[in-house]
């Protein structure tokens, strides 16, 4: 047992002294430096010219929000699907001002706070995806899989060292978005906020809002849960890529694979409310931490829990699928 | 013990300590969503509680609008409607005023309007206002007035009205509740089908027995203002009306905002009466 475990550790080791040399992660890092600070640059020039409109006083534009959002509700050129957003989102605004709370308080937390709800369901799967769509195709490309497959290791072994390392990688990469989301954006927002109260536990019932289990939960806190989910969803995204980069011998193929069905589940997620069997996409169930926030699900029945269930079920068959093909597989040239 | 075995060890130690924290992350965050702690709002507004009730300084002359689709500023392109030009036209003047809010909604009745004003947010732009722009009224009479097939009935329509006064005292009373130092201005009805024959008199009719009312109910509780523009469209409707033939036009919510201007009580900063 632990000449086994030393075997994996070892194994594992150098699996992340490929992934490191591979410079894939340093690329991850490369593309948050560079795209953070675009981002809060736009967000502090949108959030200066609400200024001018309306000083500091959040009131007054969250109710302009609210009664903006009323207006379009009687207009018949708007869709039914985009009226449930903006009813939903209408009684959650109500709800912020009748308890006196800031729904998105100008700081380096709220911005990471919106940022990660909007990165979590395409931007950080893409990140993830360029970490694992390679990690065994890249090894037939080069045609070092043979020499891996030669060594005097179980085929399983060399699948299950990739995997861990993997995921080890995912966890790394959804801390290094949360920490220099925070870091950078601080630069332009102040580095406050942990404390501030954010709302959790609307329940939706259609267009209609359960306020019963509503809650505040300081923003540190909220902050930690939504990196749990997007973790939750990392996971599930690496393992996909791990199988498509077994079963597709090109890596340019398991990249675009990957790629188009992540950006698949996001267009369906916009319009897919009709074809209630859409559902069981895992791509559609990416964004687990909308349930935090309180936003419409896409289609009708999804929850949490059927979320977790799909992602997880999705995420068992590639395994099972990984490792019964990486392990029968021929290796040909 | 190389530069490897240190990266590697570096790597390892930190993706552990990572992959701990995110799944207790994600286990707190499926139990909360599922098992949602109990509610503990009351805490939550406390550090900003101070500001909400923060002085309105005297000779305020900012401007908050509250009703329907008139007070929005529907039909006038530039999307100003007689809120903004209200505000505009006192800034031209060299008095300080900005426009707080525009609660206006399109289609707004008066038992619309009425719960609207229990909310937070609505109480707070008209705390916030010296000049509280009211316009209700015309859906109550007029409710799917622009596709009218046929003329409404004689008393079904006198019981409308008599609902719809009803509810605009209340309204008003209201209003005054929540901020009694704002000067309150009703911008009164005008009959926008002066230009078809069939139902221009009986559409007058209703427009004036409303807006008498109306007057009284505005003259009745102090620093109320019932700023007529029936005369504005009566010859005028080409000139005012915008293409529905309904809501004014840019000039047409101009034409207003000159009149409400003219009225109110404009004060200087050390709050003596304009001569």
């Amino acid at each position: 047992m632990r000449a086994l475990n030393n075997q994996i550790i070892g194994l594992v080791r150098n699996e992340t002294e490929k992934m490191i040399r591979k410079k894939r992660f340093y690329v991850v890092l490369l593309v948050l430096l560079v795209l953070v600070p675009v981002f809060s640059y736009a967000q502090m020039k949108q959030a200066e010219s609400k200024r001018e409109k309306y000083g500091t006083d959040w009131r007054r534009e969250v109710q302009q929000a609210i009664t903006d959002n009323q207006n379009s509700l009687g207009s018949d050129r708007v869709p039914e699907e985009w009226k449930k957003y903006r009813q939903v989102y209408i009684q959650q605004m109500k709800y912020y001002l009748e308890h006196d709370v800031n729904p998105a308080a100008p700081g380096g937390v709220t911005f990471t706070r919106e940022f990660l709800d909007n990165a979590a369901t395409l931007f950080i799967p893409l990140l993830i995806m360029g970490l694992g769509s390679d990690i065994v195709s890249a090894e037939r490309t080069t045609g070092t899989i043979k020499m891996l497959l030669t060594r005097p290791v179980r085929r399983w072994k060399i699948l299950l060292s990739k995997l861990i390392t993997l995921l080890m990688f995912v966890s790394l990469t959804v801390l290094a978005v949360f920490v220099i989301c925070y870091l950078i954006s601080g630069m332009f927002f102040g580095y406050k906020g942990f404390q501030l109260p954010v709302f959790t536990g609307f329940r939706l019932d259609g267009a209609s809002v359960d306020l019963s289990s509503v809650h505040a939960v300081p923003q540190w806190t909220y902050l930690f849960m939504q990196a749990g989910l997007i973790w939750y969803v990392g996971v599930v995204v690496a393992i996909l890529a791990l199988m498509v980069s077994v079963l597709v011998r090109s890596t340019a193929a398991s990249i675009i694979i990957m790629m188009s069905s992540l950006i698949a589940g996001n267009i369906l997620t916009n319009m897919a409310s009709a074809w209630t069997s859409a559902k069981y996409l895992f791509m559609v169930n990416l964004g687990l931490t909308d349930y935090l926030a309180g936003t419409p699900v896409p289609i009708e029945g999804m929850s949490l829990g059927f979320s977790l269930l799909v992602l997880g079920i999705w995420a068992a068959c590639s395994l099972v699928v990984s490792f019964l093909v990486f392990t029968k597989q021929d290796i040909l040239n | 013990m190389g530069k490897g075995n240190r990266v590697w060890k570096i790597t390892g130690a930190a993706s552990a300590a990572a992959t701990l924290m995110l799944i207790c992350g994600f286990v707190y965050a499926v139990s909360d969503v599922i098992f949602p702690a109990p509610p503990n709002t009351s805490s939550a507004g406390i550090e900003n509680a101070a500001s909400k009730d923060q002085q309105i300084h005297p000779g305020n002359m900012d401007v908050t609008a509250v009703g329907d689709s008139l007070a929005k500023g529907t039909g006038d392109d530039t999307g100003s409607g007689f809120a903004r030009a209200t505000s505009e036209l006192l800034q031209e003047q060299g008095i300080n005023s900005k426009l707080v809010n525009n609660l206006g909604i399109n289609g707004l009745t008066t038992s619309g309007l009425l719960p609207m004003l229990d909310e937070d947010g609505v109480q707070y732009a008209l705390r916030q206002a010296g000049v509280i722009i009211l316009s209700i009224g015309a859906n109550d009479l007029f409710a799917g007035a622009d596709q009218m097939t046929e003329l409404p009935d004689e008393e079904q329509l006198s019981v409308k009205l008599k609902q719809a006064e009803e509810r605009f005292a209340k309204i008003v009373e209201a209003i005054r509740g929540i901020n009694s130092e704002a000067q309150l201005v009703y911008v009164m009805l005008y009959n926008p089908f002066s230009d078809l024959e069939e139902v221009r008199e009986q559409g007058n009719r209703i427009v004036q027995e409303w807006n008498r009312f109306a007057a009284t109910v505005m003259d009745s509780t102090g620093q109320g203002l019932a700023i007529s523009t029936s005369d504005l469209f009566t010859f005028n409707s080409g000139r005012y009306l915008a293409e529905d033939h309904f809501h004014p036009n840019r000039e047409g919510y101009q034409a207003i905002a000159e009149r409400i201007v003219q009225a109110l009580a404009v004060t200087t900063v050390s709050g003596e009466e304009r001569k």
